[in-house]
């Protein structure tokens, strides 16, 4: 049973009515949790654009999240008025800026090294952050200012899940346009066989850096409201192991596949909350599941779920 | 002073060319890349320190036994999580060696709690003078300890039928197939070597930095030395190791001490922009 058009979008606006009205009803904790997921789903779009479309193992997304909250937090303490929107916009740019920058001597490496020079680079962004303390705060951290749009101040966790959510949406359906159209097509292309794809014609130099640069555009604005959102940054929240959860995320959501990138953040932030006291239980589930799902279920949940689809119809 | 540091440079970068050996050896045979190969000499220390310190058993009892079971559980890893993945692109084996590293670490941490211990070396704990420079014996211990191992390896593999097997292996798994080679065995085998080497690393680091579950991390210098020295290159993972280790002591003295941190991502880095394929590395071609 396939739903027609129309249906598909009453649906989606139901569903998107139920979301937004659901803070009305939920906890602050509850509003903070779903507005953490979403900042989590920013991240994982950003990298599953990257590694599971391009097929580039990126290590050092932790990096990119760094950059995006600390241009973010930096940029507002000195220009309060300008509309938070422009910041976060401003921070996807920088972020993506300096995806783009890696992108190019990236571009001469193949598999792993590229899933080392992102590490290396990941590690060398939160060592920045640490040693240039006159702009960052270095080991004190940095007290992110309040996100204001002129006269509108997001001062709660209430307020913010409405600017934060309608850029996870918006972002959303940005990278399902950018998947189903040409650039989607070439990603997809250069991760089957680098060679065949020159062969047909795509520029593997330009459609490489283009996806750093996409991925680390989603992933520095996600920083910018992950920085709004937690109120305080510091260097040690950007660790190698948070890029890890986040390649975790993506393999146990389903790798090239939005809705994957959504369910591996619901399991994220599931998880960080259900075994909150038992981090290394924590830490065991996802070792377990990178080999169990790599092994039997490559291609997710999301993939799963879609297997079981053309099954039943 | 400079030659002391270089001394002990040289005993730093012997355990990084162990790593980088052990990762080496398993890429070439395989092509897969072992994310895992840190916490391997993690685990193996903790199981000869379980051995020695908590049941007392002697030191050569302990080392013989430490070295059995770290090849089995080479074995019992590439069986379980390596083989059924054999045929998947290497990216998902990169992935599978990932949560390989993780589940290790964290069920280490169940056995063994994240504390540091404090860990004897097989070497004595003593220095001696030569010419200006004062050298301590766990260090030279560790060079010396590290060229044996090289030796015996590399008479293994050039003089011995199995040795001899898993170069071919690693050539062409079908032309070895074809010649009939086990080029499964072969895998495994070399699982059971890395996992050795990994624990001669395992045991010659855990006195120098103590023994604690966040040992794995040295993955990291493993690396940086095999990318250093040329990826895939054993004589590479040897020069690269060593190199990496003079690196990182004689760095701190010339910049900021926190540069010590950033040395390995800093190799890394530089050597992928500059010179991917290392000192000793070879240009490889992938067909369509």
């Amino acid at each position: 049973m396939q739903p027609s058009g129309k249906w598909k979008i009453v649906s989606w606006t139901a569903a998107l009515i139920v979301l937004l009205i659901l803070p009305l009803f939920l906890g602050k904790y509850s509003i903070f949790l779903l507005s953490l997921l979403a900042i989590y789903a920013l991240v994982s779009l950003g990298l599953n654009l990257l590694m599971g479309y391009t097929g580039q193992i990126a290590a050092g997304h932790a990096g990119f999240l760094a950059i995006g909250a600390y241009v973010t937090a930096i940029f507002t303490a000195h220009f309060e008025w300008v509309p938070c929107p422009l910041t976060l916009l401003l921070a996807g740019t920088i972020s993506g800026l300096i995806g783009f920058l890696l992108g190019i001597p990236i571009l001469r490496l193949k598999g792993f090294y590229i899933a080392m020079a992102t590490l290396a680079f990941g590690v060398v962004v939160s060592e920045i952050i640490l040693q240039w303390s006159s702009v960052t705060g270095g080991d004190d951290g940095f007290s992110v200012p309040i996100a204001r749009i002129g006269g509108l101040v997001f001062d709660s966790d209430f307020k913010l899940f409405y600017l934060i959510i309608p850029v996870t949406i918006l972002m959303t359906l940005l990278a399902k346009n950018l998947v189903n159209g040409y650039i989607g097509r070439a990603f997809i292309a250069l991760r089957e066989s680098e060679i065949a794809a020159q062969t047909i014609g795509v520029d593997l130099a330009k459609y490489k850096t283009i996806a750093f640069a996409i991925s680390a555009f989603y992933t520095g604005v996600a920083g910018g409201l992950f920085a709004f959102l937690i109120t305080f940054l510091s260097p040690d929240a950007f660790t190698i192991e948070l890029s890890i959860d986040f390649i975790a995320m993506i393999v146990i959501g389903g790798m090239g596949s939005i809705l994957g990138s959504i369910i591996g953040a619901v399991i994220l932030t599931g998880m960080q909350q259900v075994l909150a006291g038992l981090l290394d239980l924590q830490i065991l589930i996802f070792g377990l599941s990178l080999i169990v799902f790599m092994i039997f279920m490559p291609k997710g949940i999301a993939g799963m779920l879609s297997d079981l689809k053309e099954k039943f119809t | 002073m400079l030659l002391q540091v270089i001394f002990s440079g040289l005993a730093t970068g012997s355990i990084y060319a162990l790593v980088a050996l052990g990762l080496a050896l398993i890429y070439n045979t395989t092509e897969h890349v072992n994310f895992a190969q840190g916490e391997m000499s993690m685990v193996s220390a903790f199981v000869g320190f379980t051995f020695f310190s908590m049941l007392g058993l002697s030191l050569w009892i302990t080392i013989s036994l430490t070295l059995l079971i770290s090849a089995l559980l080479g074995i019992i890893t590439e069986r379980l999580v390596i083989r059924p993945a054999m045929r998947a692109p290497h990216f998902n084996v990169f992935i599978i060696t990932l949560g390989v590293s993780i589940v290790m670490k964290s069920l280490s941490g169940f056995i063994w709690s994240h504390n540091d211990y404090p860990y004897p070396s097989i070497f004595p704990d003593e220095t001696i003078a030569i010419g200006g420079a004062t050298i301590d014996l766990i260090g030279l211990g560790n060079i010396g300890a590290t060229v044996l191992l090289m030796v015996i390896l590399y008479a293994f593999f050039r003089y011995t039928r199995y040795g001899t097997a898993m170069r071919a292996v690693s050539e062409s798994q079908n032309a070895a197939l074809l010649m009939g080679v086990n080029v499964k065995r072969s895998f495994a085998a070399t699982w059971a070597i890395s996992f050795l080497v990994a624990a001669v690393a395992g045991i010659l680091m855990a006195p120098v930095v103590f023994l604690s579950t966040h040992m794995g991390i040295v993955v990291i210098n493993g690396f940086a030395a095999a990318i250093l020295g040329g990826w895939g290159s054993i004589p590479g993972a040897i020069i690269g190791g060593m190199l990496l280790g003079v690196i990182d002591n004689v760095a701190p003295l010339y910049l900021p001490s926190q540069i010590k941190n950033v040395v390995p991502f800093a190799v890394i880095f530089i050597v992928l922009v500059i010179r991917p394929k290392g000192i000793m590395g070879v240009e490889r071609f992938t067909k369509v």
